[in-house]
C-alpha cells in the first residue's frame, strides 16, 4: 500500500469495468447518479462529526481565509446537496468518486480512495427500505465479481428498544440510552448505579438526591454561588445546576443489580447471528422483557440475506457493533474479505434517520444507504486469481 | 553531511541553562563558536560535534526529521509533533529537569465535573443544548486527541491556541483546555482545576536520537564515546567509592556487603586495602556490615565507566 495511489492505464481500465458494473446495478434499481463537488466547506465536518474525523480530514484555509476540506464521505455532501434543494422523496442516489482521508497513525495507507455507493432517502416503510439495500449489496458484490464475503450486521435501535421494556425508573431509561455511545462512560454508570457511590462527591451528591427538588436545587445555587462570577466556559449556570440534578437523583437511585447484569449480558452477545438473536430471546425471555419488533425486524433481514444467496453461516451478529460509528441509528452493516494482507473491509451501510435533519431539512427523513471500497474489493480479488 | 556528529540543544530560557549545567558537570563544557551568531557551538573534549542551538520545539522537528543526531528538548513536544516515535525517535535519557505535566484543565466553576467520564458526559449535553462542539484549547493537538480518544470523548472541537492557552476559558475562546504545568498555579490563578484523571503526560527533557537521521560508523562512535561520558558521570554521582582494610574474614564480609549493599569490589582478590563501589543509598548498610573492620574513607568519583553500559547498549540496540 501507499499513502499517494496512482493509477495506471491497467489499474484505470480495471477500475472503469467494475464501476460500470456496480453502477449498472444501481441503475437499473433506478438511483440517480449525483456528485457533490471534491472540495467542500470544512463546517458540516468539522462541526457534525467530532474531533475523531477531523484529524482524519484533509482541511485547510483558502487564500480568502476560508475553511476548506477534500470530502472525507460523499453521504454528508451528498445528503447536503438535496436538503436545499427541496428534494422530491422518496429518493434514490447512487454516486462513484474519490474521498479523502488523512491517516496520521498509518502513514502507509492510502489517503484517497475510491467509493461507489447508495443513499435512498424517505422511504416510510423501513423494512421494504433494508430489504432493497441489502439486495443492492449483494447484486454489487456479485457484479464486482466478489462472492467470498461475510457480514457482520447490528441494530442500534435494538439497545433502546430493551432499555425501554425494562422495568426501571424512567431517568434511568434516556440516562441509559444517552450514554450507550459513550462506552467507558456507560461502563463507570452501570458499576455505580449497582454498586453505589465510589467518593465522598458522589455520596453527598446522593445524600442531596433524597432532597425534595427545590431543596435540591437551593443547595446546588448555593455551591454556584461560592464561585460569584467566576467563568464557566459557554456552559450556563442552569447547565451546571441541572446536570448535578440528574447526577444527585442518579446517584440516590440504586439499580438493581439483576438488571445492570441483564445490560452486560445483552451487550456481550456476538456471534453466529441466528444464534445470537436466539440468546438474546432466551435473554429477554428469562428477564420478561418484550423485545418482539426489533428481534423480529433483525429475523427479516436476516431471510432476506437467505433468499439473496448469503448463507446464514456467513452472516454474523454483536450487540455492540455500530456503537462507533459515525451518523448511524439503526440497522447497520459491514461486508468483509481478505486481500493478500489479512481481512479487509470492502463495503459498509446502515440507516441514518437523524442526518438530515441535522443538515437543515425541515422535516424527519428516514434514510439508509451503503457503500463499497471499490479498490479493495479489487485486492480481494487479487488475491484470489 | 560530514562524518561529524549534531547535537542540538536550546537556545535560551531556563532549560538552556539547566542544559547548559548538564553537560558541564559532565565535564563537557559548551562554548559557543565566534561568528557564528551565537547559533553554534562545541563541546569540550569532542571536537568531532556540532552543537546546535535552536528552539525547544525546532529541536523536537529536526530530531523527528533527521536534521540532527542528538538533541535535548521536552518531552511533550516531541510526542506532540511525532505522532508516533516509532522509528523515528528514540528516547534515550530523562535529565531530571524542565518537569512539565500536560493536562486536562476545565473552569473550577464547574462543580459538577471532576473525571474525564463526566467531560465526556458534559460534551455530549453541551452539543445538544448549543448545537456545537465544546471547545477545547491547546498548542498539543495530537496529544488532545488521542488522548480523548482513549477516554472515549468524540462530540468536542480543538481550538488551536498560540500562546497563553489558560486565558481562553476566561476570554470566552474555549469551554476547556490541555496545557502544561507544574505547580497547577497558574491553572488555579485563571480560575481552571484539573481533572482527577486528567494527566496526559508527565514530561521532562529527554536526551533524545533521531532514528531517521543517517548514522555512518564513525558518528555512531562518537555518540557512543559520548553517552559513556554521560553516564559515567551519572553513575559516578550515584555512588561512592569505600576504601577499607580487611583482615581474616574477608571474603564473608565481602560476599556479605555485594549482596546486602549492592556494591562492587573494584580490588583484586587477596588485596590488603579493598576498594568498593556502593550505590550512595546504600551507604549506611555497607557500613554497618564493615564497621568491625577499622576505618572506612568514603569519597566521590568523577566518572564511574562500564564497559557494555546498558545506555549505550539500549542506544545501539535502537539504531538497528
Amino acid at each position: 500500500m501507499t499513502a499517494f495511489p496512482n493509477y495506471d492505464s491497467k489499474k484505470i481500465a480495471a477500475l472503469d469495468a467494475q464501476a460500470q458494473s456496480i453502477l449498472g446495478v444501481f441503475e437499473r434499481h433506478k438511483y440517480i447518479r449525483a456528485e457533490p463537488s471534491v472540495l467542500q466547506p470544512a463546517e458540516i465536518f468539522l462541526d457534525r462529526s467530532g474531533e475523531e474525523i477531523r484529524r482524519r480530514t484533509f482541511a485547510f484555509t483558502d487564500p480568502s481565509g476560508n475553511e476548506l476540506c477534500l470530502r472525507p464521505d460523499i453521504t454528508i455532501p451528498i445528503c447536503k446537496m438535496y436538503v436545499g434543494d427541496g428534494i422530491k422523496l422518496p429518493a434514490r442516489l447512487c454516486y462513484n468518486g474519490l474521498v479523502f482521508r488523512h491517516q496520521p497513525a498509518e502513514p502507509e495507507r492510502p489517503t484517497q480512495f475510491y467509493q461507489a455507493g447508495v443513499e435512498l432517502l424517505g422511504v416510510k416503510d423501513r423494512a421494504a427500505a433494508e430489504t432493497e439495500i441489502l439486495t443492492l449489496a449483494a447484486e454489487s458484490m456479485e457484479a464486482a465479481g466478489l462472492s467470498d464475503y461475510t457480514l457482520k450486521v447490528g441494530d442500534l435501535g435494538l439497545f433502546s428498544a430493551f432499555v425501554d421494556a425494562l422495568d426501571i425508573p424512567p431517568q434511568w431509561r434516556g440516562r441509559l440510552k444517552r450514554h450507550f455511545w459513550r462506552a467507558g462512560y456507560f461502563e463507570a454508570l452501570l458499576t455505580r448505579m449497582s454498586k453505589g457511590a465510589a467518593n465522598d462527591a458522589q455520596r453527598l451528591l446522593a445524600h442531596l438526591g433524597t432532597l425534595g427538588d427545590a431543596e435540591a436545587r437551593a443547595a446546588f445555587e448555593g455551591l454556584m454561588d461560592l464561585f460569584g462570577a467566576a467563568h464557566q466556559g459557554a456552559r450556563t449556570r442552569e447547565e451546571i445546576v441541572d446536570r448535578l440534578m440528574e447526577q444527585a437523583a442518579d446517584a440516590a437511585l440504586r439499580f438493581d443489580p439483576k438488571m445492570a447484569k441483564l445490560l452486560s449480558q445483552l451487550l456481550a452477545i456476538s456471534g453466529p447471528a441466528e444464534k445470537a438473536l436466539t440468546q438474546i430471546r432466551t435473554l429477554t425471555k428469562s428477564a420478561g422483557v418484550k423485545l418482539e419488533a426489533p428481534l423480529a425486524a433483525m429475523s427479516a433481514r436476516l431471510a432476506t440475506l437467505k433468499s439473496l444467496g448469503i448463507a446464514p453461516n456467513r452472516v454474523s451478529f454483536a450487540a455492540r457493533f455500530g456503537r462507533n460509528m459515525e451518523y448511524y441509528t439503526g440497522f447497520v452493516f459491514e461486508l468483509w474479505s481478505r486481500d493478500a494482507e489479512g481481512a479487509v473491509q470492502v463495503a459498509g451501510g446502515g440507516r441514518y434517520d437523524t442526518l438530515l435533519e441535522n443538515l437543515g431539512a425541515k422535516k424527519h427523513i428516514p434514510a439508509i444507504g451503503y457503500a463499497i471500497r471499490t479498490e479493495r474489493v479489487l485486492a480481494a480479488k487479487a488475491r484470489r486469481t | 553531511m560530514s562524518a561529524r556528529l549534531t547535537l542540538a540543544v536550546p537556545s535560551k530560557g531556563r532549560l538552556q541553562e539547566q542544559v547548559n549545567e548538564y553537560f558541564a558537570d559532565a565535564g563537557l563544557p559548551m562554548k559557543k563558536a565566534a561568528g557564528a551568531r551565537g547559533y553554534r557551538a562545541t563541546l569540550a573534549g569532542f571536537d568531532d560535534v556540532d552543537v546546535l542551538l535552536l528552539s525547544a520545539s525546532e529541536i523536537a522537528a529536526a530530531l523527528i526529521s533527521g536534521d540532527v543526531h542528538f538533541g535535548v528538548t521536552g518531552e511533550d513536544l516531541i510526542r506532540e509533533q511525532a505522532q508516533s516515535l516509532d522509528g523515528r525517535v528514540t528516547l534515550i535519557k530523562k535529565l531530571g529537569f524542565g518537569h512539565a505535566d500536560v493536562v486536562v484543565a476545565v473552569p473550577q466553576a464547574w462543580i459538577d465535573v471532576a473525571t474525564m467520564a463526566d467531560l465526556d458526559d458534559v460534551c455530549a449535553q453541551f452539543y445538544q443544548r448549543h448545537r456545537r462542539r465544546l471547545r477545547v484549547a491547546t498548542k498539543y493537538v495530537t496529544l488532545t486527541r488521542a488522548f480523548f480518544a482513549r477516554a472515549g470523548i468524540a462530540d468536542y472541537r480543538i481550538v488551536e491556541s498560540a500562546g497563553a492557552t489558560e486565558g481562553a476559558p476566561a476570554a470566552g475562546a474555549a469551554e476547556a483546555i490541555v496545557d502544561i504545568t507544574s505547580t497547577g498555579a497558574t491553572l488555579a490563578a485563571n480560575g481552571l482545576k484539573i481533572l482527577d484523571d486528567g494527566l496526559i503526560l508527565q514530561s521532562q527533557a529527554q536526551l533524545a536520537a533521531s532514528l531517521s537521521a543517517k548514522w555512518p560508523a564513525p558518528v555512531r562512535k562518537t555518540a557512543e564515546t559520548l553517552l559513556s561520558r554521560l553516564a559515567a558521570r551519572e553513575r559516578a554521582k550515584a555512588s561512592l567509592v569505600l576504601r577499607v582494610r580487611l583482615s581474616g574474614n574477608a571474603k564473608k564480609i565481602l560476599a556479605q556487603v555485594q549482596k546486602l549493599a549492592e556494591a562492587e569490589i573494584l580490588s583484586q582478590p587477596g588485596a590488603k586495602e579493598y576498594s568498593l563501589l556502593v550505590p550512595r543509598g546504600n551507604l549506611m548498610i555497607a557500613t554497618d556490615i564493615l564497621k568491625g573492620a577499622g576505618a572506612i574513607t568514603a569519597e566521590e568519583a568523577d566518572y564511574v565507566f562500564r564497559s557494555g553500559d546498558p545506555l549505550v547498549t539500549a542506544f545501539a540496540k535502537s539504531l538497528r
